[in-house]
């Protein structure tokens, strides 16, 4: 059925030479958009002006600018946490429950210990958001390495199990007086700073700091190199005495933590408190974009970038064109369409 | 906890067990077949979305559930092409198609938000018609809900007792092989996939037309993937997975009847148990897991196809 | 080779066109077509006197609270026909809000109406980085130089509610499908079941949680139960009540309604009757102040009796005798001859939580956790 490789399809993609690829990766945009564009205009809608809305809202002004960042962010942290575990060839399609969890914890951390100065409050909610991601992720990866059971099934059940659990807490016990899916507002020591007014917070630097490391850890440490190994054959990697069990729990967990993070992100930045089902689909979003991106760094941060264009500018859609805020996955969703349907012109070699 | 309370959690598990059964015995013939479908949420959403659009526009339920149906299996095609003719990974199409279906339901959905239709009509079971009113509104059923179980005995019919399910099956044991032995694995998966689709509209249909009788966005809250765990739970088999719907429905039910009691049970813990239930059984598998799973299925959740 | 450049060139050349829409003299955000505004604004024929945007939790058309509020934009548009109406639905949460909000700005709004509760903090956060807006939040209760609140008193119209549910039960049983056990719902739920008792002092009201504002299939369950358990009368208080009607309607079971008159279509024959938000006067009051300059922050709450409130049409099954009934349960609370919460008042477990002679404040009310005796169910 398919070839003997079994890895996504990595650098046919995203070869060396930039201007090729950004070109293929400028085309498959495009007629994403066209398609778009039709079904806007089959809905009785302008495509031209949506479209002018859609940019002018995300680029056009620096505040639009700044929101795509915003969004963007989020995504960038989770799907490093998709690409660092698939390199050793683990399925972290788990992103959303370890995400929520993530928040959850680093949420205790807020509201248990409002009284301390940011210094000591950020760091130890991030941590706290980074074990809770990580122990939501060592349960399908010990599960895996110990033979019991797949990854991809547990992590995705436990996807499901998470957010129940967020709302138990958030409407059980930390429930602001008024609303009960929302807890109190953080004290401002455990919200990330933001600039320029805007509501671009650390988290975006955290993000791109993250996946600089990513890069430079597979590129150049030896245990990137271990877990290369292992991802393209693990029998002779376990037979070189590279430890597999510890690569894979510790991979996982890892990618499970910076999982966390991005949840811890989401929360002490871009919300200042937790809100019952505040992901929609930012995990999944990850696991696609990483995807796509063939766990490519560069990669990675275009296509979220694009994806945040998206999102954001049809934000403005639904107040101009009178179209529900969800049409806009219309749009997403071609674009990923495309891309996974790799159309022979976008190809440099040609695909039997 | 009179008998009525108790009748009524079963009743109540059967009314909205119905539209999770539907979808699960359509995942359980994908799945067969060697495809997992993430993007269920999406189908659902759209076909829910068409079907209540045709009820409201026709004035006639039945046109609204064929109209689900038909969505169900062409979004599932759309998948198929993904999946089948491009070879793209599994996982990732699924999670496409679910934001697909998110966005494209709001489209169709838009104009009939808070929409009034005339749903299925809905009959007492003979011979119940005599009990007092009470009790016999509790089994006053429409048509989709009676032939839910029935449904299921055909799709196991269908998968253990004819040819073509015989094909589905040896293309999720192994593609290769199926090809070999004069199967045409491409063209069975695509039809396998379609009539799961279908299924999956149905069950659509029944929620949206028969149960809530109205339209919101993402008003499937994750039966979508509750679906994909009660397939698993129940080892693909199409009979054990009406005990897995109907347990789900009644735990819901039956946490409503507690809260009335005076017990708290936090409903949110309670939205964990197929989840929990699934992994569970499958810790308790162990290893003997491949023996129900379709071969290739295990593939995909490796990555290695 | 040849077709390699080639699409290159496409690709380019499209581009290129993408790239003049975007950059094209930007036809000015407010001059977007007056048609692509959803159903509302009158073309604008005179100048616009001012932009009004308006953002809902939910969808407008849901037969319920979000619904009721979008008409109450409507009949200020009407009312104003310089006024162009912007509006947003289905903004769930305080960063969508947040979003929108600066949206609707850019579109050079001057007004601003948040209606849902959560959309509160984003809105004076807003507030006080835009001084020359104003906002206000329906159901609120923050106020500041630019931002205010407006809403309804809406228990009074519960306990008229539960005089009606009481006059028609027969099983003495009676339900309310409710979101979250939050303040004012309890407080919804004790009026409506004060209100039953003053018919009959055995009746009970059973209270099913759905734990989501607008979550139907929970709600058709939660409904499904309550009638399983011998309930004959149902009402509710979630975003939109069109599916616990309609499921109660399927069942034989009378229902009442809330949030917007709308919700009656669902019940053509077990129909008793409703309230629902009629804020449209007010709206055009703030707004209308607005543009004469003469806005000043005002904890604007309104009671029936002033229109701010209205009594959905009887029923088929309703007796006149019963209508007559609760017309004047309605105008003895307005006259201030029955006082919903007058200690003194017990709690379930027996506990005296107003005490006699005093009443409950506004505050009480929105942070109320007990239930009076007779209502089944957990308050908190």
């Amino acid at each position: 059925m398919t070839s003997g490789a079994d890895s996504p399809p990595r650098s046919d993609f995203f070869r060396a030479s930039l201007l090729p690829t950004i070109t293929r990766y400028l085309a498959t945009i495009l007629l994403a958009f066209v398609l778009f564009g039709i079904i806007l205009w089959l809905s009785g809608r302008n495509p031209f002006e949506s479209y002018q809305h859609i940019f002018q809202s995300a680029l056009g002004s620096s505040y639009g600018f700044s929101e795509v960042l915003v969004a963007m962010t989020p995504m960038l942290i989770t799907a490093v946490a998709v690409a660092f575990p698939a390199r050793v060839g683990l399925i972290n399609v788990g992103v959303e429950g370890q995400l929520y969890m993530g928040a959850l914890f680093a949420t205790w951390g807020a509201l248990t210990f409002p009284g301390l100065p940011a210094w000591i409050l950020l760091p130890s909610m991030v941590g706290l958001g980074v074990l809770g991601g990580a122990l939501w992720a060592f349960i399908p990866g010990y599960l895996k390495s110990i033979g019991l059971v797949n990854e991809t099934i547990t992590s995705l059940l436990l996807n499901s199990v998470a957010p129940s659990i967020v709302s138990f807490f958030v409407f059980g016990f930390w429930h602001a007086p008024r609303d009960t899916n929302i807890t109190a507002n953080f004290v401002p020591a455990g919200r990330l700073p933001t600039f320029f007014g805007t509501r671009i917070d650390l988290s975006f630097l955290i993000a791109l700091g993250l996946l600089v490391v990513f890069w430079l850890f597979m590129k150049y440490t030896r245990w990137g190199l271990e877990m290369r190994a292992i991802g393209g054959n693990p029998p002779a990697a376990r037979r070189n005495g590279i430890p597999l069990q510890l690569y894979l729990v510790v991979t996982m967990a890892i990618g499970g933590g910076v999982a966390g993070l991005a949840g811890t992100a989401q929360v002490s930045g871009y919300y200042g408190l937790l809100l019952s089902n505040f992901s929609n689909g930012l995990g999944f979003m990850g696991f696609l974009i990483s995807w796509l991106a063939a766990g490519d760094p560069l990669g990675i941060f275009l296509i979220a970038f694009v994806v945040a264009v998206i999102t954001t500018g049809g934000n403005l859609l639904q107040l101009t064109q009178g179209l529900p805020y969800a049409v806009i996955n219309i749009l997403l969703a071609f674009t990923l369409f495309i891309v996974l349907a790799r159309p022979n012109f976008l190809s440099r070699e040609k695909r039997s | 906890m009179t008998l009525l309370a108790l009748l009524g959690v079963i009743s109540s598990a059967i009314y909205s067990g119905t539209s999770l059964l539907y979808t699960t015995l359509g995942e359980v013939i994908d799945e067969r077949s060697g495809i997992v479908n993430l993007g269920l949420e999406g189908v659902l959403l759209v076909s829910a979305a068409l079907g209540f659009a045709v009820t409201k526009q026709t004035g006639n339920p039945y046109a609204g559930i064929l109209a689900a149906i038909l969505a169900g299996g062409g979004m599932n095609l759309v998948l198929g092409y993904l999946v089948i003719t491009r070879q793209a990974n599994q996982l990732a199409s699924g999670l496409a198609l679910m934001f697909f279906g998110y966005g494209l339901s709001a489209l169709i959905g838009n104009s009939y938000v808070g929409a009034k239709i005339n749903p299925l009509p809905r009959y007492v079971l003979p011979g119940l018609s005599n009990l007092p009113l009470a009790y016999a509104s509790l089994f006053k059923f429409d048509f989709l809900i009676i032939l839910a179980v029935p449904m299921a005995f055909l799709v196991w019919w269908l998968l253990f007792r004819t040819r073509w399910g015989l094909g589905v099956r040896a293309v999720g044991e192994n593609a290769d092989t199926a090809f070999a032995s004069g199967r045409n694995p491409q063209r069975i998966r695509y039809q396998a996939l379609f009539v799961g689709g279908l299924l999956a509209g149905l069950g659509a249909a029944h929620l949206a037309i028969a149960y809530t009788m109205d339209w919101s966005e993402y008003m499937t809250a994750g039966r979508g993937f509750i679906a994909v765990a009660l397939v698993i739970f129940s080892k693909w088999d199409p009979l054990r997975a009406i005990a897995g719907a109907l347990l789900f429905s009644a735990a819901v039910a039956f946490q409503l009847l507690l809260q009335s009691a005076g017990v708290q049970v936090s409903p949110f813990l309670l939205n964990t148990i197929p989840y929990v239930l699934t992994i569970l059984v499958l810790i308790a598998w162990g290893g003997h897991r491949n023996q129900s799973a379709p071969a290739s299925l295990g593939r995909i959740y490796r990555g290695t196809e | 080779m040849q077709r390699r450049l080639l699409y290159t060139l496409v690709t380019t050349a499209l581009c290129a066109v993408f790239m003049l829409t975007a950059c094209a003299p930007a036809a000015t955000p407010t001059s977007a077509p007056p048609t692509a505004v959803p159903a509302t604004a009158a073309p604008a024929v005179a100048a616009t006197c001012l932009t009004v945007g308006a953002l809902y939790g939910g969808p407008m058309n849901d037969a319920g609270y979000n619904q009721a509020m979008h008409e109450s934009m409507v009949v200020m548009a009407k009312n104003i026909p310089c006024v162009k109406l912007i509006e947003a639905e289905n903004v769930p949460d305080e960063a969508g809000a947040k979003t929108t909000m600066q949206n609707m700005l850019g579109q050079g709004a001057k007004l601003i109406f948040a209606t849902a509760s959560n959309h509160q903090n984003p809105a004076v956060e807003l507030a006080k980085a835009n001084p020359d807006v104003k906002f206000e939040i329906a159901g609120g209760w923050l106020m500041g130089d630019n931002y205010a609140n407006y809403y309804a008193d809406v228990p009074d119209s519960w306990y008229a509610m539960g005089a009606a549910a009481g006059m028609m039960t027969k099983s003495n049983k009676l339900g309310f499908v409710a979101a979250f056990p939050i303040g004012w719902t309890v407080t919804f739920i004790n009026s409506f079941e004060l209100g039953a008792k003053s018919v009959n002092p055995q009746i009970q009201t059973i209270v099913a949680y759905s734990f989501a504002w607008g979550d139907h299939a929970k709600e058709a369950d939660a409904t499904n139960s309550l009638i399983n358990q011998g309930v004959d009368v149902i009402t509710m208080h979630v975003d939109s009540p069109s599916t616990v009607i309609s499921t109660a309607e399927s069942r034989g079971v009378y229902s009442i309604g809330f949030q917007d008159l709308a919700a009656q279509q669902f019940a053509p024959q077990f129909w008793i009757t409703g309230t629902g938000f009629t804020l449209g006067g007010k709206v055009t009051f703030l707004t209308q102040s607005v543009i004469d300059k003469t806005w000043k922050p005002i904890f604007l709450r309104c009671k029936m009796s002033e229109g701010c409130m209205a009594l959905a049409p009887f029923g088929p099954k309703v007796p006149q005798t019963v209508q007559d009934n609760v017309k004047q349960t309605l105008s003895a609370l307005d006259s201030g001859e029955i006082v919903v919460f007058k200690g003194p008042i017990k709690d379930q477990a027996g506990n005296v939580k107003v005490a006699d002679g005093a009443t409950l404040s506004e505050n009480d009310m929105g942070s109320l956790d007990w239930f009076v005796p007779g209502v089944v169910g957990q308050p908190k």
